[in-house]
């Protein structure tokens, strides 16, 4: 015959207890959840203290890899710290942890103890387009001669769709000099006032790679990715360099494989 | 080498020996395959009977999934769920359901295993193995959902017994109870985890034989071993997965051997990843028990 334990009011349902022990586990009070633990020889706090230990552990080594100069930059127990801080009011939706930490960089930007590293969020930025693209396959790409067929009338009014794993990715500082540096074990001195850059994201092999853009094609593929039709785009691209030519950085985004289909 | 030379209960499991074989037949041991390992495991093709990846990490369309379709073409592939929160009061999640159909249907694995556990709440992923009260309610539900994962899925799961650290006070049904009759009602398999069980039973100071005996024989479809390590601060063993099988361990294998010895072992070693040598050492030595307990129980 079994015994019932007394069930706490509004621990009633086992809904209720999940949302207790999660909130627990995020950092949360416990003193009612604690009530519904048995000690065992151990302060139910404690006990709990072990799964929010783990979470944490566990979901900040995830966060290190997916960041690792952010953390080389501000150093691991800041990093930890941050991370922590990070985890508590934003922990995963989904459950494919390489996909964790898309908002990272937005919490930095407003994170008071990064204010001196003004640059810092721009570095999340760019490693968070490298985890894409390390993470996203490529599609097949859209052969020039399919373009070809296109009236020219409607071409104007045409929108591309992109490679799934390019990111466009502005910033006033040279994050990807920042980035290199720090992929060595010396670090050599970057100038930081050397000025900002505009650089293109996308998977190469089975790894994210990047190069610098100039203005007017960075402008250009940039308005496309964000769905903006040939005409639109390219006046984008003038806008920023009225050199522009259009015919020829159509035929650069088709060689490099970067169309695979048209929008709807 | 460590071999076992007695059982937790003082019996004698099996003799010593002193030649370590490189390969034995029938060997039913694999390792968990974790990505720094993947180069040398590609390039060596070391014999372990089997690999066994966590679901989670493969996908995504990163190169390890390239990798990992590679070596699936020399080695059977287990596919270990360790998201799907089949414990959650909640909906299952449809959409990590389908990631994880789609998954199998790639890997083609010849065993597909999760926990008795929940991990997700309110939208929040919590990346641990978070216990359930263990009554009726608890039961009913945690049956329901491995239901509709298995007919999701379309493939027969394996549920594995988790590490705790805590019980919670309205607790009715014993861990095995609760696991023998969701196999019963569901018709999934058990993934016996002996280290867990040893850690649980130090944790809560119970008989981890007594908890293999109430174990039904014919579910069980894998046996898990890892290394564990003794909390600094409280009185605790944490399943750690960062460390060689501890002696006590082995025993204890040593009996679950006895009594399910037909399951495929896994060595799983998540943290403080050791040399790829390091775990196929731990690999052979599960095979060498295996053979010297089937050796034993012919005698």
């Amino acid at each position: 015959m079994r015994r019932s334990w007394p069930i706490f009011a509004d621990m009633s349902t086992l809904l209720e207890l999940q949302r207790q022990l999660r909130r627990a586990v995020l950092g949360g009070d416990a003193v009612e959840l604690a009530a519904a633990i048995r000690g065992d020889g151990l302060a139910p706090a404690a006990r709990l203290g072990i799964y929010r230990n783990h979470a944490f552990a566990t979901l900040g080594a995830v966060l290190e890899r997916t960041f690792p100069v952010v953390c080389r930059l501000v150093d691991e127990r800041f990093f930890a710290y941050a991370a922590h801080e990070y985890l508590r009011g934003h922990p995963p939706h989904s459950r494919c942890l390489v996909e964790y930490g898309a908002d990272f960089a937005d919490f930095l930007a407003r994170f008071e103890p990064c204010k001196d590293l003004p640059y810092l969020a721009d570095v999340a930025r760019f490693e968070w387009c490298l985890n894409i693209a390390a993470t996203v396959r490529e599609a097949a790409a859209l052969a020039i001669e399919t373009f070809a067929t296109v009236p020219a009338e409607k071409a104007a009014s045409l929108a591309l769709r992109l490679q799934p794993s390019v990111r466009y990715f502005a910033s006033g500082w040279p994050i990807d000099e920042i980035w290199q540096a720090n992929q060595q074990s010396e670090v050599p001195t970057v100038d930081l006032a050397s000025g900002g850059t505009c650089i293109e994201i996308r998977r190469a092999g089975d790894a994210g790679a990047w190069r610098r853009l100039d203005p007017g094609t960075f402008g250009f593929r940039t308005a496309l990715a964000d769905g903006l039709v040939l005409a639109a785009a390219a006046a984008t691209a003038v806008a920023k360099d009225p050199g522009f030519d259009l015919a020829a950085a159509l035929d650069c985004i088709f060689a490099e494989g970067l169309i695979i289909g048209f929008a709807d | 080498m460590r071999l076992p030379q007695e059982s937790p209960t003082g019996a004698p499991v099996g003799p010593a020996i002193v030649t370590k074989p490189s390969a034995l037949p029938n060997c039913r041991a694999g390792i968990g395959l974790r990505l720094p390992h993947m180069a040398g495991i590609a390039a060596a093709r070391p014999e372990v009977s089997f690999l066994e990846v966590h679901a989670e990490n493969y996908m995504a369309e990163t190169a390890a999934l390239d990798r990992l379709l590679e070596l699936r073409r020399d080695y059977p592939v287990s596919v270990h769920g360790v998201a799907l929160s089949l414990g959650s009061a909640e909906e299952l999640d449809r959409i990590h359901l389908r990631r994880f159909k789609a998954l199998i249907e790639r890997v083609e694995p010849m065993l597909v295993s999760e926990h008795l556990a929940w991990s997700a709440s309110g939208g929040a992923y919590l990346n641990d193995l978070l216990p359930l009260p263990y009554t009726e309610e608890s039961l009913d539900l945690f049956c329901r959902r491995v239901d509709e994962a298995q007919e999701a899925l379309g493939r027969r799961l394996l549920i594995e017994n988790p590490s705790s650290y805590l019980r919670f006070r309205h607790s009715t049904i014993p861990e095995a109870e609760f696991l023998t009759e969701t196999a019963r009602r569901t018709g999934c398999g058990i993934l016996c985890d002996v280290n867990n069980i040893y850690c649980s039973a130090r944790n809560f100071r119970f008989d981890p034989i007594a908890y293999l005996d109430a174990l039904p024989v014919g579910a069980i479809g894998e046996i898990h071993l890892a290394g564990h390590h003794a909390a600094e601060d409280v009185d605790v063993l944490i399943d750690d997965h960062g460390s060689r099988v501890a002696q006590p361990v082995w025993d204890l294998h040593a009996q679950a051997l006895r009594r399910f010895g037909h399951a495929p072992t896994l060595i799983e070693w998540d943290t403080n990843l050791p040399a790829l040598d390091v775990l196929l050492d731990e690999a052979r030595h599960a095979q060498e028990l295996a053979h010297i307990c089937r050796y034993v129980d012919a005698a």
